[in-house]
């Protein structure tokens, strides 16, 4: 059984690799998913609905005692990132994907708006997106169900924020608001990145691959952790090497195609460790770009207390955390930099009352003044677009080994002019908006920091400078793809999930259709 | 969030970060998943006075209101776990406590304790923390903060959470 020779190999079962193989096995072709973490039960394994106290560390850990998976910063579980993201999906628009047309900084994509757009439509469809029409030339509608109502905390940052003539949206989330064939509804109980235990938001292991399961077309290899994707010598990579988990034994699972999606940096990573004689520098990587062009989200992140609020009973108004979103408004104002950002908000957990440590005082008045403050807190989170850069890369640290003794991923992140410009500006404009909201602020993050990992693997025309072509095949050898945040070859501001799965259905056509003709 | 960003700090926060900070920036990383530490029977660290002024100073920090105080929300308990997990707050709380046992702080009237924590709370929250004392307090409030507002007391009583609620469907806003 397991000598079996696979169509599709593919490493990660997240949005990327998740969307990819299930959308392979309903076409018909015999996939592979090879997972580094274990099977997780979403509706039985998490700590959904736990309460701090009932911890003595008072840290929720993410899994039930002795319910094994995500345990580490790789994020291993079947259904990846997607078991924990907060879903927020939005589709990039034209001037994402052809940035560098617009302002003339960063790289344009090898794909236009008019070309992702069916398969932004097909993964909308197929699993679920909550927001409302906007009509927003920045940030392209989509096939919505409803979206939640707005929190009375957003509508007082709608009112700030409209007296600047910057607008906030409903945001748009792969979360249910509407019951769905076996998919209830969203509760609203605030825990979505706590595991979500019904799921209503989207997780690409209960929604897409466990139909895709009953096709009989696709094999499930958790608890296996690629080590290499192995070539021939008529340069066609032919499967992948793991170490299991738990036994430490090694395996192969081999292949007629393998897709790498196992989260960015990682497959980047994973692509680097693949070294042969042919590809001394790491698999597909003749062009010297693999782990280059690393171009995370950045933010900084603002704490106020809405005085509107101030002194009000508790909320308790958690939702499926953030409801509204400040979109890209500066694509098109007079600025001095390139690109834009756009403001995630109120997502903050009301179990955490962190802030509660800087507030000053001590007593009576102290306590009171948390109180106070407790209903009216409210985290805002600007994320930049980040240009890539010669001193921003994903490489391989030999010195420092993981447990399975693979070399760990380093990622080297540079904040170069442009990101400092926006990164200011982004601070201000949070900091304007939520005064004008009738804020207090308590805290602006001084320093950027990352989040959403992009890059590495990019798409491009030319194979000298892009590791993928648009169909995210190496330009180096025909039959390996990389379907993650990798391809990306400018981030948007916008948080990248729906544009992987985007991604990730159209490669499977692609796929499909090479295999029909008989090309792979 | 504020005090993550300061260097100096971070070791010193990694646990305390693990509580607030990432829950209220979820972005904040992956690599916090990863921190379970197994339950504590209570007092691993500190000794019986140590324990005795710590219970002090929290309950000075976070009094009995209409609502119960630090020390009943057990506090006191859960510093002394925090501070036995982390060899930095070990060498701050014995010095700390130290120099506070030194000043005879446990026999004072409460009015003369308030006096000697105020000037050092104050300089705290001017963002100071060179001195020992200043280290020490930044450390403890923290703590009793954290402590506190994660407790049932703290965060249900108090703060009037009310965990998790299945609704049918999220309330439209009708304050305005």
């Amino acid at each position: 059984m397991r000598a079996k020779l696979y169509d599709v190999v593919v490493v990660g079962s997240g949005a990327g690799g998740g969307t990819l193989s299930s959308h392979l096995a309903q076409k018909g072709l015999d996939v592979a998913v090879v997972e580094g973490g274990p099977k997780v039960n979403t509706r039985t394994d998490f700590n959904t609905h736990a309460m701090p106290f009932d911890f003595a560390n008072r840290h929720i850990p993410t899994m039930k005692p002795g319910k094994p998976g995500f345990d580490s910063e790789r994020t291993r579980g079947l259904g990846g990132k997607t078991m924990l993201w907060n879903a927020v999906a939005w589709r990039l628009s034209q001037r994402d994907f052809k940035g560098r047309d617009h302002d003339g900084a960063g790289e344009n994509w090898p794909v236009d708006y008019k070309d992702m757009a069916p398969y932004y439509d097909m993964v909308e469809r197929e699993v679920g997106v909550c927001g409302n029409l906007d009509h927003l030339e920045d940030l392209p509608d989509g096939i919505f169900m409803p979206p939640a109502a707005m929190k009375c905390s957003d509508l007082i940052v709608q009112r700030g924020a409209a007296k600047l003539g910057v607008k906030v949206i409903h945001v748009r989330k792969a979360t249910l608001t509407q019951a769905r064939r076996t998919r209830p509804a969203c509760h609203y109980c605030g825990n979505c990145m706590a595991g979500c235990d019904v799921v209503a938001k989207y997780n690409s292991y209960d929604v897409q691959m466990v139909p895709a399961l009953k096709t009989g077309h696709l094999d499930l290899y958790p608890d296996s952790i690629v080590r290499e994707v192995m070539i021939s010598d008529e340069n066609r990579v032919t499967g992948i090497k793991y170490i299991h988990r738990s036994t430490r034994a090694e395996g192969e699972v081999r292949g007629r195609a393998v897709v790498v999606a196992c989260a960015c940096a990682q497959s980047a990573a994973l692509l680097l460790m693949s070294k042969s004689s042919r590809y001394p520098a790491g698999l597909g990587n003749s062009s010297g770009e693999l782990g280059r062009n690393f171009i995370p989200h950045f933010t900084g992140g603002i704490e106020c207390f809405l005085h509107e609020l101030t002194g009000t009973p508790a909320t308790n108004d958690e939702g499926f955390l953030d409801h509204a979103y400040v979109p890209s408004f500066m694509h098109t104002r007079k600025r001095d930099y390139a690109r834009s950002f756009g403001c995630q908000f109120n997502y903050q957990n009301r179990r955490a009352v962190g802030w509660a440590r800087t507030l000053p005082g001590f007593g009576k008045a102290y306590k009171e003044s948390v109180k106070a403050r407790y209903p009216a807190y409210l985290t805002f989170a600007p994320y930049g677009e980040m240009l890539p850069n010669k001193a921003s890369y994903v490489d391989l640290d030999y010195d420092r080994k993981d447990e399975y003794g693979l070399p760990q991923a380093r990622r080297h992140v540079s904040f170069q002019e442009n990101e400092k410009k926006l990164f200011a500006a982004m601070n201000q404009w949070g900091v304007d908006i939520l005064k004008s909201a009738g804020a207090e602020i308590h805290s602006v993050g001084p320093e950027p920091r990352t989040n959403h990992e992009l890059g590495g693997c990019r798409m491009g025309t030319d194979p000298r400078t892009s590791v993928l072509n648009q169909w995210c095949q190496s330009h180096d050898v025909p039959n390996l793809f990389v379907v993650d945040g990798s391809a990306f070859p400018s981030a948007s501001e916008k948080n990248p999930t729906l544009t992987i799965m985007a991604l990730a259905a159209r490669t499977a056509d692609h796929m499909a259709g090479r295999f029909k003709k008989g090309e792979i | 969030m504020a005090e993550g960003y300061n260097p100096e700090r971070r070791e010193a926060l990694k646990i305390l970060g693990a509580i607030g900070t990432t829950c209220a920036f979820p972005f904040a990383g992956d690599e916090l998943y990863g921190q379970q530490v197994a339950a504590a029977p209570a007092r691993k660290f500190l000794t019986q006075p140590e324990f005795a002024m710590v219970s002090r100073i929290a309950d000075l920090t976070i009094p009995q209101t209409d609502t119960p105080g630090a020390v009943a929300a057990g506090v006191p308990a859960y510093i002394d776990y925090v501070v036995s997990t982390n060899k930095g707050f070990q060498e701050l709380f014995r010095s700390g406590l130290a120099w506070l046992d030194g000043q005879r702080f446990l026999e004072m009237s409460e009015e003369r304790q308030i006096a000697l924590l105020t000037p050092i709370s104050a300089a705290v929250d001017a963002g100071k923390d060179d001195a020992p004392q200043e280290k020490f307090w930044r450390a403890m409030k923290g703590m009793t903060a954290d402590g506190y507002y994660t407790s049932k007391i703290g965060l249900v009583q108090e703060l009037g959470y009310s965990g998790n609620m299945a609704r049918s469907g999220f309330p439209e806003c009708h304050e305005h």
